[in-house]
């Protein structure tokens, strides 16, 4: 009897989780289907492969020099992924571990610039980098993104689930506040690490209106801004643009892909 | 809570430990925000403004778009995010049952979504949602309407197509917190559940729902800014039509910022609504939170 | 390679936080320009500076090219910040915003007059540049409006090119029903979103959102009232349009056959003949608003133009370079007109060859020349400061006109509105 019951559910979990995968799946099919077909047809909602992928590829390279701004985005990502985890998980973890009073004050107003549109505190922003000289430059996008309050709230509330004990035992082994860090909790961790990789990944390879403000020259755009650009001209080459959303889509999911099985290891043999 | 009693060398390393974020956010985040805050007293048109003590928050009762703003905003913030959050835990449940076949499909399957570039999403849903597009003749097809609907054409249907946008985008981002999060429980705690006979609904509501409720808290907190802050769907995909309808905040900001003659003190100022709502709402979501836990 | 080491050497740099010098200072004699389309206004840009610098060898022009809000964005941030630091020496901007970027960020642009011969322009593009006197565009594009049409499908409703010429809108609507009941195709998409139909009708009128002093022109003003009754009417009679949403179904509806008609600006052609449909296209006179004293078949939609920074290092090279060849090149024109399918604003232009060629896309009709009688004519209107504000005003009570919503009630909210806006 539970069995059957215990078939029918698992039954639908699949179904379930089938529907939803096609719907998620769906749209990403559509556009490399898109990178194979011209523009007209792209319009017309054709779902069936063409044969235009060659042409669209080459009119891409023939309009953006590919290489350099894939590259400008890859060196933005991985910098800022690298920079952002190191500082803003450090401090999530203080802000749970060593519990104060006026850090819980400070936090709560960390948390509360989370909530200001970005647009509000550009200008200034812009004024600032003009007087650093760093207008145009790497520097200029990635030192207000690289503690990100998000990322430290994240690994706060993360890091309540971590074991107080280990940390216990570390300090009787004679291990200073850094190691322990460094040594007990980033491998525990691993999990909620490869999570926050995904995410500040994502972000910084899609962060679209700072580096548009900040960023001047054909030679340092990011494939972001390219593909918003390609978009948008009067008659748009939408297999042009597919191509190019595609190349920008891919990196993100291979990241993921390299990651996801973080999440399944998790704990496993790490605790005791 | 004996962790709350801490020494002097934990208070230093607590401070120094989170030195280098405050170095940076004080530079690159305080400044910028007094600098706003003095703006939102300010009138005027591009770079000429000078002192206007509240007139732009007077100005803000009396304006018809704001309030049409804030209202679409809330109808979003109400109805998505439960939506969004319960899809996202069930997905993470499911997929975490280590006995599922083809987890890693699953899972990078509702991933997908929030890498897909917001271009072609938003080319897309347009096209999918259109008069002659595929969701009208499939409902037609199954007999569902007789006639079709101008999805984005109509005000009630253009926020249905924004909130099932935003959620298709963003469930599986959340799901991944969820999934990350369900890792860092012992496993053991599971083992000694099922032993003793508890079906596996109530081993997800009262060991994983309890020991994912600070991630559920971060989401919930970060969900609600999303929302508030909402722009790229309705940017994209119905620019905020019809007759405003899907109109946000943060779209009205960057409409006042860029697109009308540039006011930035007023636009700072709506600004200020937005971080008032986020405060005033994560406030209480951390009191439920704590209320929920003696 | 060596590209490589540098970049490399670039990010141990920035990972200790010190900073590059900046990559702005640009080298002497090069003009940086942002434009916003690379096929089209960019590529006019390009041809241009190609043939300056067969004069100039030691003059370069780098361009940079966003997407039309981008540039928009970048440039409104920029100069509110008060930083000149990173602008371009030229840059190209929407006309409907001229008047909002001129008065909002005063002595950011450069005053042009005397410099370039604003007599040899249509007049509409130099008036709307100036300010107090000071002309400040180097006026590029014109959106002057025609009806385009699939001739193959109104012939089937039994309609003739003849049959267009001279028509006002009551009766346009009229041809259309018929096409709808003989052909089944719609005659129009329309996107209830976008207000540019009831700019079309006002300056069709010589009439605006606003007064030529600039106060709103909205309640109580009979064209206005005027042009968005007969755009009501248009809304209404819901049989002869498709509704669409966005851009690339808007132009979906035509490209892919469907759509009959499409009355815009004259930048549409290089999309309508991406449709492919040689010979199946017709260019007729923008139909007249019915019972106004003063309507005519010319009018605009979008349009833009070059103005040059103030701020700008190479500031006399820029204007020498746009005088010579934007303000006098008669052949330069005629090659951007060929290539990009750009309709400039230099009258003179029109004697060249390409501009009285016959189009097979069209059925061999002159369509250019078509276009430049129309130019000519475009009523002048002051586009004010607000345009985006009404704009976004009247499209908000677009989808209640549909329905059937009085135009009066339309009209109170569009205006109270308005002035709660601009202020």
């Amino acid at each position: 009897m539970s069995r059957v019951f215990a078939q029918a559910r698992s039954g639908l979990v699949y179904a379930g989780l089938s529907l939803a995968a096609f719907v998620s799946i769906f749209p990403f099919f559509w556009m490399l289907v898109g990178t194979t077909n011209t523009a007209p047809d792209i319009i017309k909602g054709k779902i069936t492969f063409g044969s235009a992928l060659f042409d669209n590829i080459t009119n891409l390279f023939a309009q953006v020099d590919m290489v350099q701004v894939f590259w400008n985005s890859t060196f933005l990502a991985i910098v800022g992924t690298v920079l952002t985890l190191a500082i803003s998980s450090l401090a999530g973890y203080a802000f749970e571990m060593f519990p104060s009073k006026t850090r819980e004050r400070v936090f709560a107003v960390l948390l509360l610039t989370l909530s200001i549109p970005f647009a509000a505190i550009m200008v200034p922003l812009f004024v600032m980098m003009a007087k650093l000289t760093l207008i145009n430059t790497f520097t200029a996008i990635l030192l207000p993104s690289i503690a990100s309050v998000f990322i430290i709230f994240y690994f706060r509330q993360a890091t309540k689930a971590f074991p107080h004990e280990l940390r216990d035992a570390a300090k009787i082994d004679g291990l200073k506040e850094w190691q322990i860090f460094l040594y007990i909790y980033l491998p525990v961790m691993r999990s909620t690490y490869a999570a926050a990789i995904i995410i500040v990944f994502m972000a910084n390879w899609n962060n679209y209106l700072w580096p548009l403000i900040v960023l001047q020259t054909n030679e340092n755009k990011t494939l972001t801004l390219v593909v918003s650009s390609l978009a948008s001209s009067y008659y748009p080459d939408y297999g042009v643009v597919m191509v190019a959303t595609v190349l920008a889509t891919l990196p993100t999911i291979i990241v993921f892909f390299l990651l996801q099985r973080r999440f399944v290891e998790g704990l496993t043999g790490s605790v005791k | 809570m004996a962790k709350s009693r801490i020494g002097r060398a934990e208070q230093r390393n607590g401070w120094l430990f989170i030195a280098p974020t405050l170095v940076l956010l004080g530079l690159f985040m305080v400044y910028p925000i007094v600098w706003s805050l003095w703006m939102s007293f300010q009138t005027g048109r591009g770079m000429n403004h000078s002192f206007g003590g509240f007139t732009n928050i007077i100005r803000l009762t009396q304006d018809p778009v704001f309030l049409r703003a804030l209202t679409n905003t809330g109808i979003f913030l109400v109805v998505q995010v439960p939506i969004m959050i319960v899809l996202a835990l069930l997905f993470a449940a499911a997929l975490n049952n280590p006995k599922l076949r083809f987890r890693g499909f699953f899972r990078t399957a509702i991933f997908l979504p929030c890498v897909t570039s917001l271009v072609a999403y938003s080319i897309l849903f347009k096209s999918m949602f259109a008069s002659d597009g595929v969701i009208n003749d499939l409902a037609i097809m199954l007999h569902l309407m007789d006639a079709p609907i101008s999805w984005l054409g109509d005000p009630f249907w253009a926020r249905t197509v924004i909130i099932l946008a935003i959620t298709w985008r963003w469930t599986g981002y959340n799901m991944i917190f969820y999934l990350a999060a369900i890792q860092n429980i012992d496993k053991s705690i599971y083992e000694a559940a099922r032993i003793d006979g508890v079906p596996a609904w109530a081993r997800f509501r009262y060991i994983t729902l309890p020991m994912l409720k600070p991630v559920i808290l971060f989401t919930t907190v970060i969900s609600t800014i999303g929302t508030l802050q909402l722009f790229d769907e309705v940017n994209n995909i119905t620019t905020g039509g019809p007759s405003d309808s899907t109109l946000t905040l943060s779209l009205y900001i960057y409409n006042l910022t860029f697109k009308f003659m540039p006011s930035l003190g007023y636009a700072a100022t709506v600004s200020y609504v937005i971080v008032i709502l986020v405060a005033v709402l994560s406030f209480l979501q951390f009191l439920v939170a704590k209320d929920r836990k003696a | 390679m060596n590209q490589m080491l540098i970049r490399a050497r670039k990010s141990v740099f920035l990972a200790t936080g010190i900073s590059l010098l900046a990559m702005t200072s640009a080298l002497a004699g090069e003009v940086t320009v942002w434009s916003w389309d690379p096929n089209f206004n960019g590529a006019t840009m390009k041809e241009a500076a190609a043939r300056y610098s067969a004069s100039h060898p030691d003059m370069t022009i780098n361009l940079v090219d966003f997407a039309k809000a981008d540039l928009e964005q970048k440039l409104q941030a920029q100069l509110a910040s008060g930083t000149t630091e990173g602008l371009p020496d030229i840059v190209l901007i929407e006309d409907y915003g001229a008047q909002k970027y001129l008065l909002s960020f005063p002595g950011a642009f450069e005053p042009l007059n005397g410099k370039i011969d604003y007599s040899g322009f249509a007049p509409y593009k130099v008036e709307l540049a100036t300010v107090d006197g000071n002309t400040y565009s180097m006026p590029f594009d014109s959106g002057v409006t025609g009806l385009f049409y699939r001739s193959d499908i109104l012939a089937e409703a039994g309609y003739t090119a003849a049959d267009l010429q001279d028509i006002d809108w009551d009766q346009f609507i009229e041809i259309a029903k018929v096409v709808k009941e003989k052909t089944g195709h719609p005659m129009l998409g329309i996107d209830l979103n976008d207000a540019g139909a009831v700019r079309i009708l006002l300056q069709s009128m010589g009439a605006w959102y606003f007064t030529p002093d600039g106060q709103p022109a909205i309640a109580g003003d009979a064209k206005f009232k005027a042009a968005l009754s007969t755009y009501a009417k248009l809304l209404q009679a819901k049989e002869i349009y498709k509704p669409v949403s966005g851009w690339t179904e808007y132009t979906g509806g035509f490209v892919s056959g469907e759509v009959a008609s499409v009355f815009t600006g004259v930048w549409m052609t290089a999309t309508i003949k991406a449709a492919n449909m040689s010979g199946q296209w017709g260019v007729a006179p923008l139909p007249k608003m019915p019972g106004v004293e003063g309507a005519t078949h010319a009018s605009n939609l979008g349009g833009s133009s070059w103005y040059v920074l103030s701020s700008s290092a190479e500031k006399d090279e820029a204007v020498d370079f746009l005088a010579e060849v934007w303000g006098k090149d008669a052949d330069f024109y005629q090659k951007i007109l060929v290539d990009q399918g750009a309709l400039g604003s230099y009258l003179a232009a029109r004697e060249g060859e390409a501009y009285k060629a016959s189009d097979a896309y069209f059925g061999g009709q002159a369509v250019w020349q078509s276009f430049s009688d129309w130019l000519a004519a475009v009523p002048a209107v002051n586009y004010g400061i607000f345009t985006n504000e009404v704009d976004a005003a009247v499209a908000a009570q677009l989808p209640a006109l549909a329905e059937g919503g009085s135009v009066d009630d339309a009209i109170a909210a569009i205006d109270a509105q308005v002035r709660a806006q601009i202020q």
